[in-house]
């Protein structure tokens, strides 16, 4: 892979759109050249999208020269918020292949240097040394959605501070040891933006969330053994590639929130549901391999809840036909006695 | 096509305008001619809707054809008598035709008409809300006509998949129900199909929003939903509610918090998504509990979900045990119970669930619940051979059903099986446990290739049955398969090598292990290192290590002195430790003063432990103060009575007390050597014991089984790890 990537840094979404054409080789098409907003469309554009994630999950990618990956960094760096969008838009691909590939200890410098940029912008936007914490309520104090009784001299019932995700130290390399962390935390940043993600780079998520958890074998036995259609055969080698990782919780639980908002957030996509609840299903398997509970009881709650219904909205009652009439008469009754 | 359509109309619609002028010119409607009417109305109607309704279609001209006759008949006005209409077309199924009758409904003028009558303050007096109610009767039907018609158009809208169209003119309808009724829905005024119409385009807003992907704007609605006015009644509310709870935990928007500046002192205000959606979460519960609302298992699921993000099982576990019984099977409920209690270390708790439930009359073949029983008894040796019960039971059932399970179940097996194998009484008992743990982690193995923690729990019971060349392989497919992610992985590595008194190799996997962490968690790597050195008779560089560890732990008590809640971790490294290891390398040299120093430093950090006092004894016994030397060996027996070190010593120094001491000291030595069947120098002193008896083939053997352990001592126990 050649690193013709523009020397300057990115500064504007036009400028991004011109360099990442340069480093896939004009692969780009005319309309993202001359859209009014080349960022969004380079969010959405479904063919760049395909061309980039083929790039990232090629073979060689990721080594430090890698000129797509100094694209991402540059477009990160720019510091706009909607190339930044763009970059997050490929936080599936990036984190899939490198924790997969990262296993087998293969130079990652392009890689690594994405996902510090990312990281560092998470740590920046928390602010170092803090975690990110939850205040539990507690009923017996009032809120703004109920009412409690509370004596009017006794203080408030304690709260409980519980930590969501621990505090972020800076880094300046991938240590393995850390590497879950730090990848962990480009998924929190990722899941913060997920409304903004176009589908196919939540199907990317779910896809690699597969692989990561080593299980999808288990699955496809299942399925073979319940005589359901067998998954297209492409699609069964890409997923092979994909190495089994470990999962420590620190990777666990956002990977988990991402799949449980494929499942049960605002889609339309049956696609992605079925991809997300597949997912989950490898995601509470891997857990049960070791009974790690917090884990089990993490998805535990995703998979039940992926084999609920989801209730519809109401439909509009029109309580019988002959009482509607009569109501009807009634109506224009009372329109009568008020218009005299 | 066309004409039939148009025939069609006329006859559902003249009829409707027939009845209605019939029943106008009689005063008091005669009901059972209204009855007869409507009826035939209606089977005309649905025989049309049922034979034709996709084909039919209403053009304009038929449209106001018909309005005309409505208006007529009815003195209704003009977007009445389209709201009419248009509701019959969307009753029928004909969505675009209904659609193109409610167009023409002005909604701001149907407003401004019905704004001056309804928005009067509701009186307080009771006489008066009858009269106002009859006076206001009239605009609020048709107030509710065309507000319905409004619902009605976002509906068709919405099926034609037009959502953001629909949301507008669903929000529409509420603002003209707010600004109609100025001070929220009063309770008794209100019509009921007038509230009808408010609750359902209430609950449909945000969906609309939703679906158009207007994420803030969803926001924005439910909230509006909740916390305005609108007299929903308790099943609506909690679909909202609940709607909204999973919107904000799986929405991946980030919401600002509800902003209320009305908040009472101690009310709690969320702060973002996870904390209003768990208080929603909770709300629903507790409606439940009231019995306000019907059970719904979704919403135990989604508290789950959120509580255990954040790990907050304990929290869980009492909402688990507040519902009712009859919605779960008690042993379902056990078991997520034992889970809860299980994350949140309350593990007696956990494993007293887990009997209730794997008791013969109960599940006692459940596998999860096996499995899970099995790991709790794992950790402690006394439960362990109640593990190996339930792992076994998990084993068989697994066979049937599940080849990954069956994996897990011989896993816990063999951990159980070793552990029992700690405490076992005889060494023949002990050799078989330990080679029958050996036996089921294989074949977890050969199951499941790929599960580090498979391979590192096999590789900790091959050290410890002192096998150091599998265990060495099982320590480097370990950091294989974890990518060196896991510092446990370096340090089992280190402690083989050690043991394999390779040290030049494990200094160089000590610089890799550091390599991959940070400088914050390098503490145990450290340790070992100024261990390794001491090892290699270097004191130099052992107390340069030393110095580097007690710098990085007297940073790590600055940095994290002042934050609270710092989680306690296993891999840190204490200040004591170091002050305890610099002592003991002290001594070894015979370095008195120094090794006293530092052994002060110790005792002021943790004023009773037993190493220290061992520490203390040891210097004493080098320098011959015997009296004084087994006293602080007697005193670390009984701060720690499982402290094997000191009772080699103790049997030590006993055995050279003379021939009648020689019992006490061997049953001293056997205890230790029950403790840590690997201790060398127990061997050792066991055997000058048995010599001084004369026993001299078990002399032999003792100190053959110390010669041999020589060469395979870790720097630290395996147990550690």
């Amino acid at each position: 892979m050649t690193s013709d990537a523009s020397p300057q840094p990115i500064q504007s979404a036009k400028a991004a759109v011109e360099s990442l054409a340069a480093v896939l080789g004009g692969a780009l098409p005319e309309s993202l050249a001359s859209a009014d907003d080349p960022a969004a469309t380079l969010l959405h554009d479904a063919g760049v999208a395909s061309v980039v994630s083929g790039r990232l999950r090629g073979a060689g990618s990721g080594v430090g020269n890698d000129g797509l990956c100094r694209w991402l960094y540059d477009a990160f760096q720019s510091n706009l918020p909607e190339l930044q969008l763009v970059v997050l838009r490929f936080v599936p691909a990036l984190a899939g292949v490198y924790m997969s590939r990262a296993v087998s200890r293969k130079p990652l410098a392009g890689f690594e240097a994405v996902l510090l940029a990312l990281y560092a912008h998470a740590v920046a936007q928390r602010g170092a040394g803090e975690p990110e914490t939850v205040t539990l309520p507690n009923m017996a104090n009032p809120s703004v959605y109920h009412e409690a009784k509370v004596p009017a001299k006794t203080k408030a019932a304690e709260l409980d501070v519980v930590v969501l995700s621990p505090a972020l130290d800076p880094h300046g390399t991938i240590r393995a040891t850390r590497r879950a962390r730090i990848v962990g935390a480009v998924l929190e940043l990722y899941h913060s933006k997920l409304a903004l993600m176009p589908l196919s780079s939540k199907m990317d998520f779910c896809e690699f969330c597969v692989g990561w958890t080593g299980k999808h074998s288990k699955l496809d036995d299942k399925s073979r053994v319940l005589a359901t259609a067998a998954a297209e055969p492409n699609t069964v080698v890409t997923e092979e590639k994909w190495k089994r990782v470990p999962l420590p919780w620190e990777l666990f639980q956002p990977t988990t929130r991402i799949v449980a908002h494929c499942l049960l957030g605002p889609t339309n996509s049956d696609e992605l549901k079925t991809q997300a609840a597949r997912a989950a299903e490898c995601l509470y398997w891997r857990a049960a391999e070791t009974m790690d509970t917090r884990a089990l009881l993490l998805s535990r709650s995703v998979v039940r809840l992926s084999q609920m219904a989801e209730e519809p909205i109401p439909e509009p009652s029109f309580s019988g036909g002959i009482e509607n009439m009569a109501e009807l008469e009634a109506m224009r009754a009372d329109i009568l006695s008020t218009k005299n | 096509m066309a004409a039939a359509a148009e025939s069609d109309n006329g006859s559902e619609v003249s009829p409707t305008a027939a009845a209605a002028r019939d029943s106008a010119a009689v005063a008091s409607p005669v009901k059972a001619k209204a009855k007869a009417r409507a009826l035939e109305l209606e089977t005309s109607a649905s025989a049309a809707s049922a034979s034709e309704s996709s084909e039919a279609k209403i053009d304009d001209g038929n449209i106001q054809e018909a309005e005309s006759s409505l208006r007529e008949g009815l003195s209704l006005n003009y977007e009445e008598a389209r709201a009419l209409l248009g509701r019959l077309e969307y009753q029928r199924g004909n969505v675009e035709a209904a659609l193109r009758v409610f167009d023409g409904i002005d909604l701001q003028a149907a407003i401004q008409r019905f704004q001056p009558s309804l928005s009067e303050k509701p009186p307080s007096k009771r006489s008066n809300k009858l009269r106002s109610d009859s006076s206001n009767s009239g605009s609020q039907h048709a107030a509710s006509l065309v507000l319905e018609a409004i619902y009605l158009k976002s509906m068709s809208l919405h099926k034609l998949g037009k959502a953001m169209e629909a949301a507008r003119q669903c929000r529409s309808v509420l603002d003209a129900v707010e600004s109609i009724f100025q001070r929220g829905i009063p309770d008794v005024m209100v019509e009921q199909k007038l509230q009808e119409t408010v609750s359902k385009s209430v609950e449909l807003l945000p969906e609309l929003w939703k679906q158009a992907g207007a994420y803030q704007e969803a926001l924005v609605s439910y909230r509006r939903a909740l916390l305005s006015q609108w007299n929903l009644d308790d099943d609506c509310c909690t679909r909202i509610q609940k709607r909204f709870a999973v919107f904000l935990l799986y929405g991946g928007v980030e919401a600002s918090p509800p902003s209320l500046a009305s908040q009472t002192e101690c009310s709690y205000v969320p702060k973002n998504n996870l904390e209003e959606a768990i208080l929603l979460l909770m709300i629903l519960l507790k409606k439940w509990y009231l019995g306000k609302t019907s059970w719904d298992p979704s919403v135990m699921e989604h508290l789950t979900f959120a509580l255990s993000l954040c790990g907050q099982t304990s929290v869980l576990a009492n909402h688990l045990e507040e519902v009712l019984p009859g919605i779960y099977p008690r042993t379902e409920r056990w078991y997520s119970l034992a889970l809860c209690n299980y994350v949140a270390s309350h593990n007696e708790a956990a494993l007293n669930l887990l009997r209730k439930l794997l008791n013969k009359n109960e599940s006692p073949g459940d596998i999860m619940a096996l499995l899970l029983a099995a790991k709790l008894c794992s950790s402690d040796c006394s439960l362990a051979s109640e593990g190996v019960e339930y792992a076994r039971r998990a084993a068989t059932n697994a066979e049937s059903s599940d080849g990954h399970l069956k994996s897990a179940a011989l896993h816990f097996l063999g951990s159980c099986l070793a552990k029992k194998s700690r405490i076992a009484s005889s060494d023949h008992q002990r050799s078989l446990l330990q080679a029958e743990a050996l036996k089921s982690l294989n074949e977890a193995i050969s199951l499941d290739r790929h599960n580090p923690d498979l391979i590192f729990d096999m590789g900790i019971e091959y050290a410890e049955q002192r096998n150091m060349h599998a265990a060495l392989k099982c320590a480097k497919e370990f950091i294989d398969a974890t990518g060196g992610s896991v510092s446990k992985g370096w340090r089992l590595l280190l402690m083989v090598l050690s043991a394999q008194q390779r040290y030049s190799e494990a200094e160089v996997v000590t610089d890799a292990a550091l390599d991959e962490t940070t400088k914050w968690e390098q503490g145990p790597l450290l340790r070992i290192r100024a261990k390794l050195k001491v090892a290699q008779s270097l004191p130099m560089e052992a107390v340069e290590a030393y110095r580097t560890l007690l710098a990085l732990v007297q940073a790590q008590r600055k940095a994290y002195g002042t934050v609270k809640n710092v989680t306690e971790d296993d891999d840190k490294v204490s200040e004591f430790e170091v002050w305890q290891g610099l002592a003991s390398m002290y001594a070894s040299l015979s370095y008195w003063r120094d090794a006293d120093i530092c052994l002060q430093k110790a005792k002021a950090l943790k004023a009773y432990s037993a190493t220290t006092l061992y520490a203390e004894g040891y210097m004493r016994e080098a320098r011959e103060q015997t009296q004084d030397a087994l006293a602080a060996y007697f005193n670390a027996v009984s701060t720690e009575l499982e402290h094997a070190p000191s009772k080699v010593s103790i049997g030590a120094l006993l055995s050279k007390q003379g021939p009648k001491y020689l019992p006490v000291a061997r049953s001293f030595l056997s205890d230790a050597l029950r403790l840590e069947p690997t201790n060398r120098m127990a061997w050792f002193y066991l055997g000058k014991v048995h010599k001084h008896d004369g026993r001299l083939a078990d002399a032999a053997d003792c100190f053959q089984a110390a010669s041999m352990l020589e060469e395979s001592d870790p720097i630290e126990s395996f147990r550690s790890l």
